[in-house]
């Protein structure tokens, strides 16, 4: 009998040992992945819904903004963030449903997940005793649903901005388009695009349809399932006419231009296995989420349907125009793996309930402070009406800020979660040979 | 440098107007109804070296798409029209060089040592008899020897340069007079259909042929038909692509290798312009089959490319422009003429060596039909004419590739000449009487002494050709990790392209060709030069090998094919970007290994405004320049006459012993580097895009 309970001890010893979310209990898991706001949204002294906050009174909101934030509204550079009431951004439940089937089978082997089918692969509330909790924060945000299974970004205006001057030097108009080719769970195909032998688990295309110097320029990139797999890589210009394919370890340079870099591209766009992750810990800080709908939109740009793009403000009009959130945020720190990397350091500001990257600050290798990322982002509960239902927190609007160099470039988009829009047959050289979208 | 007054007031009035369009409003592409458009307008301005203003060009470019709604079955359905039109403002600017009032009397080289002054006024050559100075070698004076001598009335010593100009002085070697003002100023050599530019095809080349409508650059209609796969059941496609168009092949810059369904129009600058710019939209049905993954290929696609439109060669520019590629225009009106009117051709004629030394020659005057170029024989339009090719391309696992064939006509001119060549009349035909006396062919050589036009082996007297060539070949890229590079290869192997051969009594011959680039990419930072952006370099190596390579070493030197039967040509390309990509440094440097020959074209880009660009730069050459090559004078097609027994060749045997000269093969082995060896320029160019 001893001998029998010191067994089943040692084996409920391994399980909780193994695997802490079955102690934890799956419910609670979800709850507290999920619905992190099921029992009150968080709350912060003088944080109140229509609180203006700026430069002259930023000291007495610093613990719920990120210290970038604080220093651009300190320095007048961002005039002020309006407080909008806090949203549970509700995941699909399919999704929500897929990750607690794979609760407690999902590892990270040889720097790829093992056990991973759909949705949220680490779904337990990071640890800082975990040495790895950085690297599952890093799958997580890999696999969020925040583009759905697909979406398509159209039209999609980039502004590049003199920060000093307010001038616009530049403005570019692209398409962009994502196709989760693996772990689908909401959008037919589920659970995943086949024949695919390569094995890719994400694609994304893009097209520049103007100024002439970039028009008809398409990327697309096609990341791997296996992590540890350096993407492929397309670039088709305009003027010769031919796909070329990219080396995609190269993720740092100015995209067409902008202050982005492909890096940049929703939050961090790299393979996880690119970085050194280190997770900071859990706060709660004002993020750019809101309801779409019911920002100050701008006339600019009219649509056939009526759809408005986020306006833009503060310095140079460098900053999407929108309400900030109290939200529950999980802070990372990246360090590239590749020393020649001109990014010392990225400083990434997960929200714990949809896993999107609202914030990002970007330092040099120096390790002086470069650029200020902000990508807004809606529900789309709050947006077009074919939205509605697709549960996802999509890209709204951005705002890259070059502190160094006083530059921005911003954002204005239209996204829609739309399988019909990204098929699969976007997502092979092929079909930009052919002039693209 | 010379620039006229007129090109100067051009220029500030230039300015001017990109002035205003500078500080204009951004300008986004335009929409009209359904039709999404744009609008361009580009200014390229050259100054050459000796020559001055070489380039005016004004050009205007609409283009539109728009979408339909899906036809039955048929979806993704849209439209695209791509217009152009181009005023090349040089024919007016500095019409002394290019234009009406160019050219001049020539005085031709004469190495015969009987012409004190070194050279002869075109039309005063030997046995012409308008030059004394010949004394026996003048003919009957006033009426010359045999069927020697021409009418300067029907060609004139005027409005002509001397071939070869400005690359090499002739060198002891052929050279003749080539016309080179417009052909509705001087019609002389202008080839029908070919190279017959009015003043004003030439200054507005896309309004040139009514009947080719180069103004509407592009004009396609897409359209895709989705349906289930036989075998899997999973989506595909079959997508059309019917119109004007260019289908481009291949993964290679600057190279032509696979990428040879359209014709590309070298006169517009060289083989430096952007492919899509200078290759000539043909009317093309294309299919393609998108199958989609298949198997372990991520992606494979069918593609059949049916090109019929009426055959189209490659532009190489008329003599009296700008961009003469090879100097080939020049040669080929130079020879038309000379079939046509006759004409005097350098040190052609040996002076015999009881009087001077071996190897002087008297510069000699040719009568009509007797060399030169009679005619170009353009393929009309059958439907054994047109042109076929397909594709297969994909993607297996980290590698994408394509498999290419294609059966199409050699977009390049052939001489076929001598026994090949168009029916001649011999210089000798009655040499001894002024009339023909039917005499029966009395003495070796056959046929020299009356003048029924006939086929002469080794007879520098050709027809342009456009032979038939099959190819088949294929691409692919793939990315070597560990040293962050993409790589890229291409090889093609061709069949039926035609060469020029001093070996063959046609004065040509057939090879297979294999062609083939390595392609190296790599982004790569320099900090101190460059902080946040990385440079571009882009190495490219292009070889080609000749598998029916003829040479033989002649007594004199060496005779044959003059194409090199390997060579190889070297390009890389850098660039970097500054100023949010608006400045944009870029270098190109080229080296063709065999021919000795450079290029190097520094320029940087600059972004003035949303809606505007400034392109400076400078295009150099330099190396080794003019090549010689055996140059046929020695392969005596009217033996013994023309015999070369002096320096050892037969007496009574047609074919060539090696002598040498710049023209007309050493073109060939100098390469299009080479042979613009003098044609050092500034450049800056203008692009607005107004809509």
């Amino acid at each position: 009998m001893k001998r029998i309970t010191r067994s089943v001890l040692a084996m409920l010893a391994g399980t909780l040992f193994t695997a802490p979310a079955l102690a934890q209990g799956a419910d609670d898991v979800i709850n507290q992945s999920f619905y992190p706001y099921k029992a009150g949204a968080p709350t912060a002294a003088g944080v109140n819904v229509g609180v203006l906050i700026d430069k002259n009174n930023a000291d007495q909101f610093k613990a719920v903004l990120d210290p970038v934030t604080y220093d651009l509204l300190k320095k007048g550079v961002q005039p002020s963030i309006k407080v909008g009431p806090t949203d549970s951004f509700d995941v699909h439940p399919k999704y929500v449903e897929a990750t607690r089937q794979n609760i407690g089978k999902v590892k990270i082997v040889g720097g790829n997940l093992e056990g991973y089918s759909a949705g949220r692969p680490f779904p337990e509330l990071p640890s800082s005793s975990d040495a790895d909790a950085g690297r599952k924060l890093a799958f997580n945000f890999r696999h969020t649903f925040s583009a759905g299974d697909n979406v398509q970004i159209k039209p999609f205006y980039w502004k590049y901005r003199n920060a000093a001057t307010g001038k616009v030097d530049r403005t570019v108009e692209f398409q962009f388009n994502f196709l989760n080719f693996k772990h689908r769970v909401a959008e037919q195909p589920i659970p995943a695009v086949s024949p695919n032998p390569n094995d890719y688990f994400r694609g994304i295309y893009g097209k520049a349809f103007s100024p002439q110097d970039v028009q008809d320029t398409q990327l697309m990139i096609l990341g791997f399932d296996q992590d540890q797999k350096a993407s492929d890589g397309y670039l088709y210009l305009g003027f010769q006419r031919r796909v070329r394919r990219l080396e995609t370890s190269q993720t740092t340079d100015a995209f067409l231009g902008s202050d982005l870099m492909i890096q940049d591209f929703e939050g961090y766009f790299g393979r996880v296995a690119e970085m050194n992750w280190k997770f900071k810990g859990t706060k709660t800080l004002l993020m750019p989420l809101y309801r779409h709908n019911e920002q100050k939109l701008s006339d600019e740009y009219k649509q056939p349907d009526g759809y408005k793009f986020v306006a833009m403000t503060g310095k140079g009009e460098c900053f999407p125009d929108v309400t900030w959130q109290l939200r529950q945020v999980h802070e990372l720190e990246m360090t590239p793996v590749d020393k020649s990397s001109p990014v010392g350091r990225r400083v990434m500001y997960l929200d714990s309930q949809t896993f999107v990257a609202p914030r990002t600050l970007i330092y040099d290798r120096a390790g002086k402070l470069w650029k200020s990322w902000t990508i807004g982002h809606t529900s789309t509960e709050h947006h077009l009406p074919s939205n509605k239902g697709k549960f996802a927190a999509i890209y709204d609007s951005f705002g890259m800020f070059d502190v160094q160099n006083q530059r921005c470039t911003t954002g204005q988009f239209r996204t829609e979660i739309d399988g019909s829009k990204s098929p699969v047959r976007m997502f092979n050289p092929q079909f930009m040979r052919s002039g693209g979208a | 440098m010379r620039i006229t007054g007129k090109a100067l007031g051009s220029l500030a009035m230039g300015l001017c107007a990109w002035g205003l369009a500078l500080h204009g409003k951004t300008v986004q592409a335009g929409e009209l109804g359904a039709w999404r458009i744009n609008g361009f307008l580009e200014n390229d301005t050259r100054v050459r070296q000796d020559v001055g203003l070489s380039k005016e060009r004004n050009t205007l470019r609409l283009e539109a798409d728009r979408e339909f709604d899906d036809l039955g079955a048929f979806t993704g359905n849209s439209l695209t029209l791509k217009l152009r039109g181009t005023y090349d403002g040089v024919y007016d600017l500095n019409s002394k060089e290019y234009g009406r009032d160019a050219g001049g009397p020539i005085c031709l080289e004469d190495t015969s040592g009987l012409i004190p002054a070194g050279c002869v006024a075109h039309g005063r050559g030997a046995f012409g008899g308008n030059n004394l100075q010949y004394g026996v070698f003048n003919g009957v004076p006033g009426a010359g020897l045999g069927q020697f001598g021409f009418n300067l009335a029907n060609n004139p010593n005027d409005g002509m340069i001397v071939l070869g100009e400005p690359l090499h002085r002739p060198g002891g070697g052929v050279a003749f007079g080539v016309p080179v003002r417009p052909c509705d100023v001087d019609s002389r050599g202008c080839l029908g259909g070919y190279m017959d530019g009015s003043e004003n095809d030439l200054r507005f080349p896309e309004f040139a042929d009514a009947d080719r409508l180069d103004w509407l650059r592009e004009a396609y209609f897409d359209s895709s038909l989705l349906f289930s796969s036989p075998l899997n059941g999973e989506e595909q496609e079959l997508f059309f692509r019917v119109g004007k168009q260019q289908v481009i092949w291949g993964r290679t810059d600057l190279f032509r290798v696979l990428d040879v369904i359209n014709p590309v129009d070298y006169s517009r600058n060289n083989i430096y312009d952007e492919l899509q710019d200078i290759r000539i939209p043909m009317w093309i049905a294309t299919a393609e089959y998108r199958m989609g993954p298949v198997a372990a290929l991520q992606d494979l696609n069918w593609q059949v490319v049916w090109n019929f439109d009426k055959f189209r060669p490659n532009s190489l520019g008329q003599c009296g422009t700008a961009n003469v590629i090879l100097d080939a225009g020049c040669f080929f009106r130079g020879m038309k003429n000379l079939w046509d009117n006759g004409g005097t051709v350098s040190n052609f004629a040996l002076v015999p060596p009881i009087l001077g030394q071996p190897g002087m020659a008297m510069t000699t005057d040719f009568g009509p039909n007797q060399v030169g170029i009679r005619e170009v024989k353009l393929p009309n339009w059958t439907l054994s004419n047109t042109q076929i090719g397909t594709k297969f391309e994909g993607v297996l696992g980290d590698v994408s590739f394509s498999l290419n064939g294609l059966l199409y006509r050699s977009q390049l001119p052939s001489l076929h000449g001598g026994s090949e060549g168009p029916p001649a009349i011999s210089p000798f035909a009655n040499l001894l009487l002024p009339v023909d006396l039917q005499l029966p062919e009395l003495l070796p050589g056959v046929g020299q002494y009356n003048t029924v036009p006939r086929q002469v082996p080794y007879l520098i007297a050709f027809d342009i050709a456009f032979p038939r060539v099959k190819m088949l070949g294929g691409s692919l890229d793939f990315t070597i990790a560990p040293i962050k590079t993409v790589a890229r290869i291409e090889a093609a192997m061709t069949w039926g392209e035609q060469f020029p051969n001093t070996l063959r009594p046609s004065l040509y011959s057939e090879s297979r060709v294999a062609r083939y680039v390595v392609g190296l990419d790599r982004l790569t930072f320099i900090p101190f030069l460059n902080a946040d952006r990385t440079f571009l370099f882009s190495l490219q190596i292009f070889g080609q090998h000749l598998l029916d390579h003829e040479l033989e070493q002649g007594r004199l030197g060496q005779v044959g094919m003059p194409d090199w039967k390997d060579n190889w040509t070297a390009t890389l390309f850098m660039q970097t970007w500054y100023l949010q990509d608006r400045l944009q440094p870029k270098l190109v440097m080229a080296r063709d290994w065999k021919a000795g020959a450079y290029a190097m074209q520094p320029s940087v880009d600059y972004l003035l405004s949303q809606n505007l660009k400034l392109s400076i730069g400078a295009n150099v050459k330099f190396g080794d320049g003019a090549q010689k090559f055996n140059d046929c004078r020695d392969c005596n097609p009217y033996p013994p006459f023309t015999a070369y027994a002096s320096s050892g060749g037969p007496l009574l045997e047609a074919g060539p012993i090696g002598l040498t000269g710049f023209e007309p093969l050493g073109r060939f082995r100098q390469g299009p580097l080479g042979s613009s060896d003098k044609e050092d320029e500034v450049f800056i160019n203008l692009g607005y895009q107004f809509f």
